[in-house]
């Protein structure tokens, strides 16, 4: 349904070029959830802002293909591009208070989105906004839809966003750390309702979070990135049961443990996510690695069969 | 337990006031911290865990004194400093410190990191110039960074590094205990087991205590001796850190510990999981009896009119439920 090929996201900034996305390529399939994890500044959510048109930076240069059913999206006109997001495309964001405007009621706003995309009278796109708050296990929904956002707790914002997303039934759902800003408790909620949403309206989802333990509850397939590329992609069970890039690996190995013996050290990844301004033209992620040897001056090519990764153990030259 | 109290807080509360008597609904108390008693042995890392806004950070700010206690008594290594005044508090400041969350927000951006850690070394020591250099030289190492390190600015390093910083800064006059406020929330996985892993180290290696508040409860498992579990500004559940994860006995803690997504497939699925409905309820207006019976799976008509007080069961573990989970009371 979406199929992104070679994407490139670059910036010009006043120290020069920084390659935020380095040809990056994925498929989304209908219906399935597909979890995007990865630490700060690897991509993750500037690959989708690309995917929903909204990097609006001018000193932004954005290559490579990204099809919508079809449909190639790089290069489409803003008008083109705002009929489809909201639409057939919709956002979630981490903070619900960005999302909202604080002037207006949540049911306006929901119902503004509604009739933003359809012929509808005010009076049924406010009873749509009643259904959907319903849907979302919002209390009282006939009385939620006259509250301000800062008259919600950060959950219920989170479910009026959702709500709002659900507003035109997208076929495709972009979730960005939807559940990062949230408790716990809170946040079992909201992941509950996003799987029961997701069966009931058979939308495909993108799912990005930086928690491993989310990707492991929600994702059927999963992409992991670092640095502007991909690292590892599988289905959640081959991932997950048999990582086979030392970054998976690392990342899961250093997470505590909830339950058995607490280790005496943790495992830890040493030094930090490079900086993209200086690229090194090897392995983003040799100068971390366990794993390294000679081959990891190059860069190693993401393969090509279900469950890839871009490391040369994995895939020798 | 044998070993030493190295401070022990008792009945504290802390009360805000929100609001003035022009706003609508009046002047308002929020019960930030409400009767609160803990205590913490030399050498051990007591964490405070609980969602936000349940007093976790304000207890920790009381503890050291960044806000007056609304009540109680806090003692610390034999001086109760609850009524101490600032000057008499300077010298005792010194062993007891601080680490934020945000460490780019405590760290002054126009200053090089050199002045920034030889900042307490100049206030309550009386070392020289070059005694100073040295110290913030050892202190560099002693955290994991490099010596040229130290003539540069907050900016001019990642988010790890920049926490690596508020730890020299913290132990720089050797501390003995220190509050951690959330010290791992803002970074990244991979370099948040960096940090726990140096303050385990420097734990072992200059004999600290530490007071650990986070909301994750990985982490909080992995460095804590025991875990006071908070709920609404009081202490719900307090034992054995690796115990109160096996065998939970407040529901709230049962349910917290549940609805931490587990990054193992095979685990993920026979996990039980408690979905708690609802928000955490607002502290200016709690709920009647036991402040978590709106929200709790086991609640009683009991649990609506009397308040649970917290009781110490078999295996040192203190619960504050009239239907706790598993537990024998002695």
């Amino acid at each position: 349904m979406l199929s992104v090929r070679d994407l490139r996201v670059s910036f010009c900034t006043e120290q020069g070029m920084v390659q935020a996305i380095d040809g990056v390529s994925f498929d989304v399939a209908e219906g399935e959830i597909l979890g995007v994890v990865g630490e700060s500044g690897s991509g993750k959510t500037v690959s989708l802002l690309a995917v929903m048109g909204l990097i609006t930076d001018p000193n932004a240069v954005i290559e490579g293909s990204i099809k919508y059913q079809g449909r190639e999206l790089v290069g489409l006109s803003a008008k083109d591009m705002r009929k489809l997001r909201g639409r057939e495309i919709a956002m979630i964001f981490q903070d619900p208070m960005t999302a909202l405007t604080p002037v207006y009621t949540i049911g306006w706003q929901i119902a503004e989105q509604i009739r933003a995309h359809e012929k509808i009278s005010a009076k049924a796109a406010e009873q749509r906004a009643i259904d959907l708050l319903q849907e979302v296990n919002i209390p009282n929904p006939a009385e939620a839809i006259h509250l301000y956002p800062h008259q919600l707790s950060g959950g219920m914002r989170q479910r009026a966003v959702i709500a709002m997303a659900l507003s035109c039934n997208p076929s495709l759902l972009v979730a960005d750390e939807p559940t990062t800003a949230l408790d716990v408790t809170v946040q079992a909620q909201i992941l509950d309702l996003v799987r029961k949403l997701q069966k009931n309206y058979k939308s495909a989802v993108v799912f990005i979070t930086h928690d491993m333990g989310v990707i492991a509850e929600i994702a059927d397939r999963v992409m992991v990135m670092y640095a502007g590329r991909i690292a590892e992609r599988g289905s959640k069970r081959e991932l997950f049961s048999e990582p086979q890039h030392p970054y998976t690996q690392a990342l899961l190995d250093s997470i505590p443990p909830l339950e058995g013996k607490r280790p005496h050290r943790l495992k830890s990844i040493p030094g930090a996510p490079p900086a993209l301004l200086h690229r090194s033209t090897g392995c983003a992620f040799a100068p971390r690695c366990a794993k390294r040897f000679d081959a990891c001056v190059n860069m190693p090519i993401l393969t090509a069969n279900g469950h890839d990764a871009a490391c040369f153990k994995v895939n020798p030259i | 337990m044998s070993k030493k109290i190295l401070y022990e807080a008792k009945n504290v509360s802390k009360r805000f006031t929100v609001g003035s008597r022009f706003s609508a609904k009046g002047r308002l108390t929020v019960n930030a911290v409400d009767n609160v008693s803990i205590t913490i042995h030399e050498g051990e890392t007591l964490g405070l865990v609980g969602e936000s806004g349940c007093g976790k950070s304000t207890l920790g700010r009381c503890m050291t004194r960044l806000y007056e206690i609304s009540e109680g008594h806090l003692v610390f290594d034999g001086t109760d400093i609850s009524r101490l005044s600032m000057r008499a508090l300077r010298p005792l400041r010194a062993k007891l410190q601080m680490v934020f969350q945000d460490p780019s927000a405590s760290l002054n951006p126009r200053r090089r990191i050199r002045d920034l850690i030889a900042e307490p070394l100049r206030i309550h020591s009386k070392l020289n110039e070059a005694q100073i250099t040295k110290r913030v030289a050892e202190l560099l190492e002693l955290v994991g960074l490099l010596p040229d390190h130290a003539t540069r600015f907050q900016h001019e390093f990642s988010g790890g590094q920049r926490q690596r910083i508020g730890i020299a800064r913290a132990i720089a006059l050797n501390p003995k205990l220190i509050v951690l406020d959330e010290p791992v929330s803002a970074l990244d996985v991979s370099v948040q087991a960096q940090i726990v892993n140096l303050l385990a180290d420097l734990q072992e290696k200059l004999g600290l205590t530490y007071a650990f508040i986070a909301h994750d409860l990985s982490v909080v498992r992995q460095v804590s001796t025991r875990i006071a579990v908070m709920y609404l500004g009081s202490i719900v559940e307090l034992g054995n850190a690796e115990d109160i994860f096996s065998n939970p006995a407040h529901p709230y803690t049962q349910a917290l510990i549940s609805a931490v997504p587990v990054p193992d497939i095979n685990k993920a699925g026979s996990r039980k999981r408690i979905v708690l409905s609802g928000d955490v309820p607002s502290p200016i207006n709690p709920p009647s009896g036991c402040h978590f019976h709106p929200r709790c799976p086991v609640a009683q008509e009991r649990c609506k009119i009397e308040r649970p007080s917290l009781l110490t069961h078999s295996n040192n573990r203190t619960v504050a439920c009239h239907f706790p989970i598993d537990v024998r009371r002695d």
